[in-house]
């Protein structure tokens, strides 16, 4: 009796015990707050073009593929596969049963439907360049589409680019004011609300094809200045800040619930020469003389807090094409002065130039341009610094109005020489500052061969030219630095994409 | 009065239409956003459809025409940056921006105003020299400076209210301090000022010498005849503090006007910079009107006709 009493006890406890900790386990429901500095600017993702939006929408949208962590590596996410039928046609078989979050079945129309309201003039969309080598798009059944282009091309066309998959029946409906701020996607999470600059949050998506993320609601809140960023997380009001300044680090990594994350980014800062515009910066050798002159090493190791990697190529060894035998400039003042006198100007006499750089735009854009400019003092050349704000700098690149000399950071999230070259050397790109008919149709030649070994070969010689010539002063890639609070577990990535249904917490 | 209001009406509209005139050439001399709107892989040809749709490429002064007759009929056109209604995105700030600049406006007006008359009534004493050095600090120190070393104290090293954002009172508390402070320190010293002269003047000597007591020689007799300069820089303190503290919201990531307009100008948002600017001036034309009948209250021997 007595035994059979003590036994009805344990049990009736265990009970209990399991119940509370079934009930705990509910009510410790996870969230997750991340704060960048911008708050999404639309939830429309067709109309965006900034990073910290596309973190934003890609917890509610997806896309055919994600990059993953390595160049030339993809994550299939509403495509399974993908291959090559001919030279011009890439079919993608798309995932059965998924649905979109109201409901409607995902097909091909849907990816037809999206690449054609970029497309459409009507729509005006910021996004027409990510689908310019998309010719059309064709829909054989519902879970096959046909991406055409227009010549061979050797990335996928359908993957290249923050192409989201909107609900074409939805979109149509609705249009898009109304679906700028009630997004419905087929991603791991649905917008619980959206309270413009101060917080957008998140509920995890039941019915998501993928299961169910360890984080069960996730929340943007905005915080603009760095400090407060900083602060906001050593309160424990977020558990995530990106764009952590240098000064910042000592705070988080001695702080109680604070710890800092960082990885080497695909943002390469760089210095170009206005090859285009009359000057000294036309002559090769004063160019190969200021890359001798500049102490890249130096500029890491002080101006960022070391917080950086030194680059050789314009294609870095993080991206797709990188190639290890191609030469760089290692700081030599000896060499830069002999290059000068065989240029025509003996220890920088008659040499006065202007080194153009962005405010605020990347990590101590405008120090770094100060320092450098110290170390071409240091070989005779006389430099100044002319810094602007961002809109205006912008847009005189864009006229290729900066010379002779002009700092810019490049990041290319697909990690594939293609975008680095086409967009900054070829003859025709906006912001390239540079024509060399051999580079044109070697680029034109490495974007159409499909064979990828051959098209490293392409690179390689690219790479071995541009060192030649010296376009640019080719620096260094950022380290990214984000604060996270100690309970957060989540690995950055070099493309500063942010994804919480990759996170977990303890 | 109802020729006085309508004259009033008349002269704040053409001070809107000048102020949207001055910034629209401003704004548009200073850079063209196409640029930083497009992806920076962009052609040239790309770059030239979206400046040809939002009608950059047109002369400034056919932009300036187009503008004026939507901006007549209410339409300030679509944010660049948002693709929204730009009014709208202006308005929709406006309650966060109302919230800080009221509470910060009580700040000032319960501060400063009594403890300007205190150090008036006291001068040279200590209550004076502490009011007088909060005054100049509140004046010089930098906004930025101030509401940073007010999150480290408050927020991270104490705990008792939160870093940033918008949510109940305790989130209310750092900014309106921060932001209130400037206004009251110049508040308080224009009161002091202002009570100082008029407690010399003859007829509060001869109120004393009647023998009414300091108290109320200061407050019934002092303080209502400083009153119209207090009441002017009041008005025009509202006016500055509604019409969105830039510095202020951005250090505390606070959803108001402020944060919208320089997030707007630095990507020369033109649409919404001028929402942003028409709104802040219309708040100013209505407080100087309010401010002005005021007077007549205050001063029964002002009156409009």
């Amino acid at each position: 009796m007595r035994e059979q009493m003590k036994r009805a006890i344990v049990l009736v406890a265990g009970a209990a015990l399991a119940l509370a900790a079934a009930g705990s386990v509910r009510a410790a429901d996870t969230t997750v707050t991340i704060s960048q500095g911008v708050d999404a600017d639309t939830l429309n993702p067709l109309a965006t073009t900034i990073t910290p939006t596309f973190n934003v929408v890609q917890h509610v949208y997806e896309r055919l593929a994600d990059f993953g962590t390595r160049p030339g590596d993809y994550e299939p996410k509403l495509a399974v596969s993908w291959k090559r039928i001919n030279p011009t046609t890439e079919e993608y078989k798309l995932r059965r049963g998924v649905t979109f979050s109201n409901g409607d079945p995902f097909t091909s129309a849907d990816v037809k439907f999206t690449v054609d309201w970029i497309k459409n003039p009507a729509n005006n969309s910021k996004q027409t360049p990510y689908v310019r080598d998309i010719d059309r798009v064709e829909t054989p059944d519902p879970y096959t589409v046909h991406f055409i282009s227009k010549t061979p091309l050797a990335i996928p066309p359908g993957l290249q680019n923050p192409l989201f998959i909107v609900d074409a029946k939805y979109f149509q409906a609705r249009g898009n004011a109304y679906v700028a701020e009630h997004p419905v996607g087929t991603g791991p999470y649905v917008l619980h609300e959206w309270k413009r600059d101060d917080q957008t949050s998140f509920d995890v998506n039941p019915k998501w094809w993928g299961g169910h993320p360890k984080i069960d609601h996730v929340v943007f809140k905005p915080i603009p200045e760095a400090g407060a960023r900083v602060a906001a997380l050593r309160t424990g009001a977020t558990d995530l800040i990106t764009n952590v300044p240098p000064q910042y680090q000592i705070q988080l990594v001695g702080g109680q619930n604070t710890k800092l994350a960082s990885t080497r980014s695909l943002r390469q800062l760089f210095i170009a020469f206005n090859t285009l515009q009359p000057g000294p910066q036309q002559n090769k050798l004063v160019r190969q003389a200021i890359n001798y002159a500049v102490d890249v090493p130096a500029i890491v190791k002080n101006v960022v807090g070391g917080r950086g990697y030194e680059i050789s190529s314009p294609i870095p060894p993080n991206y797709f094409g990188y190639d290890a035998s191609v030469p760089g400039y290692k700081h030599d003042l000896a060499k830069a002065k002999a290059l000068l006198v065989k240029a025509g100007y003996p220890d920088g006499k008659g040499l006065a130039l202007t080194l153009n750089a962005p405010i605020g735009r990347y990590n101590r854009d405008r120090e770094i341009a100060e320092a450098i400019a110290g170390q071409l003092q240091a070989a005779g050349i006389a430099t100044t610094v002319r810094a602007q704000e961002w809109v205006s700098y912008s847009d005189q690149l864009n006229r290729r109005a900066l010379t002779p000399m002009y700092e810019l950071g490049w990041n290319q999230p697909s990690a594939d020489a293609d975008g680095v070259i086409t967009a900054l050397f070829t003859t025709t790109a906006p912001l390239s500052c540079y024509s060399n008919p051999e580079i044109d149709k070697l680029t034109d030649a490495a974007r159409g061969e499909l064979d990828v070994v051959k098209r490293k070969a392409l690179y390689r010689q690219i790479a071995t030219i541009l060192h030649e010539e010296a376009p640019w002063v080719v620096m260094f890639e950022y380290e990214d630095l984000y604060g996270t609070s100690k309970r957060l577990h989540w690995q950055p990535r070099g493309d500063e994409n942010i994804r919480a249904y990759e996170m977990s917490l303890t | 009065m109802v020729a006085y209001l309508a004259r009033r009406a008349l002269g704040a509209l053409w001070a809107l239409i000048g102020v949207a005139t001055v910034v629209f050439i401003i704004l548009h001399l200073t850079g063209d956003p196409t640029s930083v709107m497009m992806p920076p892989e962009s052609t040239r040809a790309e770059l030239d459809a979206f400046r040809h749709a939002q009608g950059f490429d047109r002369p400034l002064i056919v932009q300036f025409g187009w503008f004026a007759v939507s901006a007549a009929h209410g339409d300030l056109g679509l944010s660049l940056r948002h693709q929204e209604p730009a009014m709208s995105l202006a308005l929709e700030r406006l309650p966060a921006t109302i919230e800080l600049a009221g509470t910060a406006f009580l700040i000032v007006a319960l501060i400063g105003v009594p403890a300007g008359v205190l150090s008036a009534l006291r001068p040279r004493t200590w209550i004076d020299y502490v009011a007088r050095i909060v005054a100049l600090i509140g004046q010089s120190a930098p906004t930025y400076w101030i509401g940073l070393m007010l999150i480290l104290l408050f927020a991270v090293r104490l705990g008792w209210v939160p870093a940033s954002g918008i949510g109940d009172w305790r989130n209310l508390v750092l900014p309106a301090a921060t932001l209130g402070f400037f206004s009251t320190a110049k508040i308080m010293r224009l009161t002091r000022a202002s009570m100082l002269e008029i407690l010399e003047a003859d007829y509060l000597r001869t109120a004393r010498a009647k023998g009414l007591t300091g108290t109320r020689v200061a407050l019934g007799h002092g303080l209502r005849n400083a009153w119209l300069p207090i009441v002017t820089q009041l008005g025009v303190e509202l006016g500055t503090l509604l019409s969105g503290a830039i510095i202020t919201e951005t250090v505390f990531a606070w959803p108001g006007v402020g944060r919208l307009a320089v997030q707007a100008v630095f990507e020369r948002d033109f649409p919404v910079v001028e929402a942003v600017v028409l709104l802040a001036a219309t708040i100013f034309v209505v407080l100087n009107l309010a401010v002005d009948l005021l007077y007549a209250v205050l001063d029964p021997r002002i009156r409009y006709a």
